[in-house]
């Protein structure tokens, strides 16, 4: 398998790190809503809440788990660069991204049941649409294009980059995926919203 | 001040109806996407205003709408149409320690449901103690709750609400909680606020405490405001309307036992001038027939029938215990008469029964519902019921006082 030089154990798991962060949040706060169904349907408080929630416990678990991290690149004698800083937007815009998917499933999820079943296989093929176990360089030049507007790929990728390689991200990626997920964000909280007045008859 | 203004508000729910045509798992498939959907309206065009400081009670029978208005008082869920405006910290006992967690203990459920409730951090810490203490918890309150009684459950989610301060206060059901102590300490706290200018809302089944808590109550039926006015007028319109759809018509009665040595056929209650009726008012001569059949010869039977409340109390019953009947195979009717019902105004549900009487023991050879009767106002009863009785002057005497100081007195 190749991995752009760097140890393959290092290599892959710098790209599962943030990739477990952006599934497991969603994941857990598509249930979100009707796993408490108790509290949705006796109590008013702003719905978005319980999602958040979910996304802010999967950030913490990363925070956690980044430690092995340090302990891989100690272990292989990989030292970081002053390019390891840009990790704070790119975990920031993955945030952003993760709160935007799970708002769209969550409330989605109220009325279609079927979404909870759904997500974690769409996971699954999400995280192989995404250069975690390989790397960038691996999928032909003539799909980057298309391969490239699912915002993972630029996050995941600049994660890798920035932290293993020590090089400054693609900027134009990034900036690519902050702004889709920017934008996503936003119209997925305006649904939620509106899915919000209603949202306990269904749940 | 307007403290809740419900404006032409309407909700609307969604039932759907399964379709035969199509099978097994599709139909759930086919009913959400192209329907077989009907529009179900829990509010229809429901306007109201709350003033600052009011108690309102909301009564009516299962799915008449009353839980829906809190839910939309509470912000759960929003109205289809119409507006609704809320004036001031609003807080909901929807439905006590529905927002406690199992696992957390006491002292943290306390937390997490006052900050759902809408309290501040500090304003909790403050208060614990006051909550724990009114809950009666104090020494489990950190245990996990999954390990607490229901009643410590309740009561704390009770305490927790009612330590809140708010300035409207929605009630749904919350008196059935805890014991008679503890039920009278709610009432007090609830009576603090009340005193304390807080706008109250409380939907009940319990019209005791509706009319003892409430200034204005409204009646809701199939989603409109029925009735509104005092507490009382509402009441009675509610145990009037309970009455109007009697479980059985009178005089077709069915029966308990497949066959029974005996049977009651008929109950008929004749009124004064010997109609058949069952309206009447307190005071009333009523005269009641009670019809049976006798299949196998019955010795010391007793044959009764029962005044139940429509909340299931046994107001008063007429019986033949004193004189007991040796029935033999055949029909016949037994007479009650009662010179002067001392029934308060309602609607009573009537239950007639032929028991049958040993050494030790005692039967019912047959029991069924008969009838409702309705007691209007006739002789004013204040109490529990009227009892019979006359008056006459028993001595006058004139004081030798002059005539303008009698005049005063008047």
């Amino acid at each position: 398998m190749p991995s752009d030089g760097a140890p393959y154990a290092l290599f892959a798991y710098a790209a599962l790190l943030p990739w477990n962060y952006f599934s497991v949040g969603v994941s857990n706060a598509t249930n979100s809503l009707t796993s408490h169904a108790q509290f949705v349907t006796k109590v008013y408080f702003p719905r978005e809440i319980l999602p958040i929630t979910y996304v802010v416990a999967a950030l913490f678990d990363f925070g956690v788990a980044s430690t092995l991290l340090v302990g891989l690149m100690i272990y292989y004698r990989v030292s970081p660069t002053i390019n390891a800083l840009y990790a704070v937007p790119i975990i920031l815009v993955l945030t952003c991204f993760s709160l935007a998917v799970s708002f769209f499933f969550s409330a989605t999820q109220v009325r279609f049941r079927d979404i909870g079943v759904a997500v974690p296989l769409l996971l699954q093929i999400w995280l192989f649409a995404t250069p975690v176990v390989y790397p960038l360089s691996a999928v032909p030049e003539h799909w980057r294009t298309l391969y490239s507007l699912n915002p993972m790929v630029g996050l995941i990728e600049s994660f890798r980059q920035v932290i293993v390689m020590g090089n400054a991200p693609d900027t134009k990626s990034l900036v690519t995926s902050a702004a889709i997920s920017v934008v996503l964000l936003v119209a997925s909280y305006i649904y939620f919203k509106l899915v919000e007045a209603t949202m306990a008859d269904f749940v | 001040m307007i403290d809740l203004k419900f404006d032409r508000v309407s909700k609307k729910y969604r039932i759907y109806q399964e379709s035969e045509q199509v099978p097994g798992k599709l139909r759930s498939l086919t009913r959400r996407l192209f329907g077989n959907r009907n529009d179900f309206w829990a509010l229809r065009d429901v306007s109201f205003e709350v003033e600052r400081g009011e108690a309102l009670g909301i009564i009516g029978q299962n799915g008449a709408g009353k839980s829906t208005i809190l839910k939309l008082l509470y912000n759960i869920t929003a109205p289809t149409k119409g507006r609704i405006s809320i004036n001031g910290r609003l807080a909901a006992l929807i439905e006590v320690a529905s927002g406690f967690h199992p696992e957390l203990t006491g002292r943290e459920n306390v937390y997490l449901n006052g900050s759902l409730l809408g309290m501040k951090r500090r304003e909790i810490s403050r208060k614990l103690d006051n909550i724990v203490d009114f809950a009666g918890v104090s020494a489990f309150i950190d245990t996990p709750v999954k390990r607490y009684s229901s009643g410590m459950y309740l009561r704390l989610g009770f305490s927790i609400a009612a330590h809140l301060d708010p300035d409207i206060l929605l009630l749904d059901e919350v008196l059935a909680v805890g014991d008679a102590q503890f039920q009278t300490k709610c009432i007090e706290r609830i009576n603090e606020l009340r005193n304390a200018g807080t706008t109250i809302v409380f939907v009940s089944h319990n019209l005791g405490a509706v009319e003892s808590l409430c200034d204005r109550v409204f009646l809701l039926r199939q989603g409109e405001i029925f009735r509104s006015g005092s507490a009382r007028y509402a009441i009675s319109e509610y145990e009037h309307m309970l009455t109007t759809t009697p479980a059985s018509p009178s005089g077709n009665l069915t029966s308990v036992e497949a066959s029974p040595a005996a049977e009651i056929i008929a109950v008929v209650f004749f009124n004064s001038k010997g109609f058949q009726t069952t309206m009447f008012a307190t005071g009333d001569e009523v005269r009641v027939e009670v019809e049976y059949v006798v299949h196998e010869p019955l010795d010391a039977a007793v044959i009764e029938i029962y005044f139940y409340s429509i909340f299931g109390n046994l107001h008063t019953h007429f019986s033949t215990e004193v004189n007991r009947l040796d029935l033999s195979r055949g029909r016949g009717i037994i007479e009650f008469l009662c010179p002067e019902l001392s029934l308060e105004v309602g609607s009573f549900n009537v239950e007639a029964s032929i028991r049958r009487v040993g050494s030790s023991f005692t039967e019912h050879v047959d029991y069924k519902h008969a009838t409702t009767v309705s007691i209007a106002k006739g002789k004013a009863v204040h109490g529990a019921f009227h009892t019979p009785h006359t008056w006459q002057r028993k001595r006058v005497e004139s004081l030798e006082c002059d005539d303008a100081a009698a005049k005063l007195i008047v």
